[in-house]
């Protein structure tokens, strides 16, 4: 997928782990974990608006096009 | 409106019927080809003892009559094939997922099977029609019906409405 999603790296930041993220934005953990490991191949708007209130972030600071990556599907 | 319990309920109660359903289509088959059979190898025995005498109106359409019965076997396979169908259906639907090619495609071949027991009925009626007289006439309950044929093309385009619903639920598969 060319669209990276640095979830990790944010949680790391927030000190968060994926389970409380989970909670607090009402998403499943499996939904959430799908997200993280790169196999989503789409996300709403309302859950990337419930993350970066979650994580007081932006959009870009959540996911990074990489031109040139393999796409799949 | 139907709520979501009453809903609930349904989809076991048509389970367990349809499962009956197919038991007895068999077992009608069974009796209609015995009863054929017993016509063709026995035919006078099997006349005296249904009390058809030799002076009954029945004994000159006796050839229509078989052809009626040949035609209802025809129907026993596609009746087996349609609840068959129907009830993986009903089991999708109670497992959740009912919008998948599969079922898509159980529709098609349920409207094709609909469209066939259209066909002979209005064959059978048709036989009906030719064997009834003024002083014996014969009424199959058969023949060209609207709610049949309607059911046919309803089937069909429910079929279609199932084959883009499993392709807009492949397109949400992995939306988050």
């Amino acid at each position: 997928m060319a669209i990276a999603v640095k979830l990790d790296d944010l949680l790391y930041q927030r000190r968060m782990t994926l389970t409380e993220l989970a909670d607090r934005i009402g998403i499943t953990l499996a939904n959430l974990s799908i997200l993280k490991t790169g196999k989503a191949r789409a996300i709403r708007f309302s859950t990337l608006e419930a993350i970066c209130a979650a994580l007081s972030c932006q959009p870009g600071d959540i996911l990074e096009f990489l031109p040139g990556s393999p796409e799949v599907g | 409106m139907a709520n979501s319990r009453d809903y609930s309920a349904a989809l076991p109660v048509a389970y367990v019927a349809l499962r009956i359903l197919i038991v007895l289509n068999w077992l009608m088959g069974a009796a209609v080809l015995a009863l054929l059979t017993a016509t063709i190898v026995a035919e006078e025995w099997t006349l005296r003892a249904l009390g058809i005498d030799s002076g009954s109106p029945i004994r000159p359409v006796l050839a229509g009559l078989r052809l009626v019965a040949a035609l209802g076997l025809v129907c026993i396979p596609i009746n087996d094939l349609l609840l068959r169908r129907l009830r993986a259906i009903v089991d999708s639907v109670r497992q959740g997922d009912p919008f998948v090619a599969s079922n898509a495609q159980r529709l098609q071949a349920i409207a094709w099977a609909l469209l066939a027991l259209q066909v002979i009925s209005m064959c059978i009626g048709g036989i009906g029609d030719a064997i009834s007289t003024k002083e014996n006439p014969v009424n199959f309950e058969a023949g060209f019906s609207v709610s049949g044929w309607l059911a046919v093309f309803l089937t069909f385009i429910l079929a279609r409405i199932f084959a883009e619903g499993a392709r807009m639920r492949d397109d949400l598969e992995g939306t988050v």
